[in-house]
């Protein structure tokens, strides 16, 4: 942690702190033209070098063009696929993100209060942490079957398997940050006069959430990246089914199209989220 | 300018704090290990508006001392007083400051001070005035909607003072608060704590292991050795009030230092003489508590002559 080092001068006098407050401000990363420049650079290349690699294979089943995907996109934001009884993209993109945001708070809710428990009471933890570290290296794609014994072909198992990849890493999330709250900062809240129950609300609870905050951002990018498996259920729309089907049929600007669409939900998922992480932890901001 | 000094200054007045033959034992790592007896049989007794010090290495039972005074853990036998009430818990009449500032880093500076009324929902108007007079007081007055990783090592704990002081705790405890802090930035913080408890006389326990910093602010000074802690010696610091970083040039100051030295490391070598280092030294008595005023009251020209 980089402080400057107070003068002597400071301990007395008031006029002491507005210039090293303006030198903390100076520390505080702030929004880049150039980082953003060089990011867009790099965006670019690599349509350069899809472009130039879908031009010298010439075969838009491999390897559509940028211009033939981004067109294909557009034409199916509007357009029903399958053409019967179909939805257009956007449709397809609500009912995934519609899905995964149902899962995903799900698991996060469970997750989060299992892992306050087991952050809380010693013996729970004992129970349940060898029942998460066998889960958690699981693939949700091995549950599939399974589940569909389970629970039949309906919206239940999509929603079972993503809370199934949400959990542990909410669980393990929560426990550590928990874990990682300073006892010092508990005990300060409650010789300041807090409550027990207070002092938990306020300061525990309040400490652990940033990295909470963090968890929930990957048990998301966790989600959307189960939402084809999950859509290989005898699904008839969302994202995943769009691009499964559109892989069965040969339709690679439709299956590039699907996984663009995924690719900027993820974006603006995982933007809000951070947004709240921004809120939540002044440090970052 | 006089300082209660004494901790038996008379009975009519109640101490500040009395822990009367308090016992701590820390479970050992396994069945075979024994615990670690951190206090036996410890007895102190402060007086209404003192400033002491406990002294001695790490492992003495210091903090588990402060600890005990602040509600964080109970003795395993034996009493602790505050005020004349048996410590049961933490509580806002005891304000504790640790060796980081511990400020909430999710709240503004000013959000932080108001932390204690809002907890006890004692946030009014009257609360939120003294937090901003307080601010103005430890200088951070235009920090007020800063954050802590905004500020300073020495605001941080400038903001812990105004914190823990908007309670008006009638104790305040220290754990090396200002352990963690660059020797310039230390001695800004010590001036800083000898003004205000110049001006607001609260009792101060102030846990620390620099022989000056203790020698520098305290009343008295109680010397501790470890496993168990008991007290090595309790020595009076009858420097003048109030005092400034300047006094550590004196004489006497150095001639004080030294005899909390002797005291902490006759432990180590008990009975082989304290000889060695000093010779002549001429403040063989010193060893004793209570020394008169006499010694303390030499001038302070001849202090820096021989400095």
């Amino acid at each position: 942690m980089a402080t400057t080092s107070e003068t002597p001068t400071g301990a007395a006098g008031p006029a002491a702190a507005p210039p090293q407050l303006a030198l903390a401000a100076g520390r505080t990363q702030s929004f880049s033209w150039r980082r953003l420049a060089y990011g867009l650079l790099g965006l670019v290349l690599a349509a350069a070098i899809w472009e130039l690699v879908s031009y010298l294979k010439d075969d838009p089943v491999i390897l559509p063009s940028v211009q033939k995907t981004v067109s294909t996109f557009w034409h199916y934001l509007f357009q029903k696929y399958p053409a019967a009884q179909g939805k257009t993209l956007w449709q397809h993109a609500l009912v995934s993100g519609a899905r995964i945001l149902a899962g995903w708070a799900a698991g996060v809710v469970i997750g989060v209060v299992v892992g306050g428990v087991m952050a809380s009471i010693r013996i729970v933890r004992y129970v349940l942490d060898p029942l998460i570290e066998i889960t958690r290296p699981l693939p949700p794609l091995a549950f599939i079957p399974l589940f569909i014994v389970w629970f039949g072909i309906g919206e239940t198992p999509k929603f079972i398997l993503i809370i199934v990849g949400v959990v542990p890493v909410m669980i393990i999330a929560t426990v550590a940050a928990l874990d990682a709250v300073p006892p010092e900062l508990i005990q300060a809240s409650r010789s300041l006069g807090a409550s027990p129950l207070w002092a938990l609300l306020t300061v525990r609870l309040r400490s652990a959430l940033p990295p909470i905050i963090t968890g929930m951002r990957l048990a998301m990018g966790g989600a959307w990246t189960s939402i084809v498996a999950v859509e290989l259920i005898a699904a008839t729309s969302g994202l995943g089914y769009v691009i499964n089907n559109a892989g069965v049929n040969l339709q690679t600007p439709l299956v590039l199209s699907g996984i663009l669409a995924i690719s900027v939900l993820g974006i603006v998922f995982d933007s809000l989220l951070r947004l709240l992480h921004r809120f939540a932890d002044p440090s970052t901001r | 300018m006089t300082v209660p000094q004494q901790a038996e200054a008379g009975p009519t007045t109640r101490p500040a704090v009395e822990i009367v033959g308090v016992r701590k034992q820390f479970a050992g790592r396994s069945r075979r290990a024994p615990g670690r007896l951190a206090l036996d049989g410890f007895d102190l007794t402060v007086a209404p508006g003192e400033f002491l010090c406990l002294l001695g290495p790490s492992g003495c039972g210091k903090s588990t001392l402060l600890n005990m005074l602040a509600g964080f853990s109970r003795p395993d036998a034996g009493q602790v007083l505050a005020d004349g009430q048996p410590v049961t818990g933490p509580g806002p009449d005891r304000g504790v400051l640790f060796q980081t500032p511990m400020l909430f880093p999710w709240l503004t500076t000013l959000d932080n001070v108001l932390y204690g009324p809002r907890a006890r929902h004692q946030l009014d108007a009257e609360a939120r005035a003294r937090a901003v007079e307080l601010l103005g007081t430890v200088g951070l007055a235009d920090a007020r909607e800063a954050y802590p990783h905004e500020l300073s090592g020495g605001m941080r704990h400038r903001a812990a003072f105004a914190r823990v002081l908007v309670n008006r705790p009638r104790l305040l405890l220290m754990d090396e608060p200002f352990g963690a802090l660059d020797a310039i930035t230390r001695v800004a913080m010590q001036r800083f704590l000898l003004d205000l408890w110049q001006r607001e006389r609260t009792t101060i326990v102030f846990v620390t292991h620099d022989v000056e910093e203790a020698a520098l602010l305290g009343d008295r000074v109680c010397v501790m050795s470890g496993s168990p802690g008991r007290t090595r010696a309790i020595i009076d610091v009858d420097l003048p009030r109030p005092r400034s970083i300047a006094d550590t040039e004196t004489l006497e100051f150095v001639r004080l230092k030294r005899r909390i030295r002797e005291a902490l490391e006759a432990e180590h070598h008990d009975g082989d003489g304290d000889d060695g280092d000093g010779g002549d030294g001429g403040d063989g008595a010193g060893r004793v508590a209570g020394v008169g005023p006499a010694v303390g009251h030499a001038d302070r020209s001849a202090g820096e002559g021989a400095h």
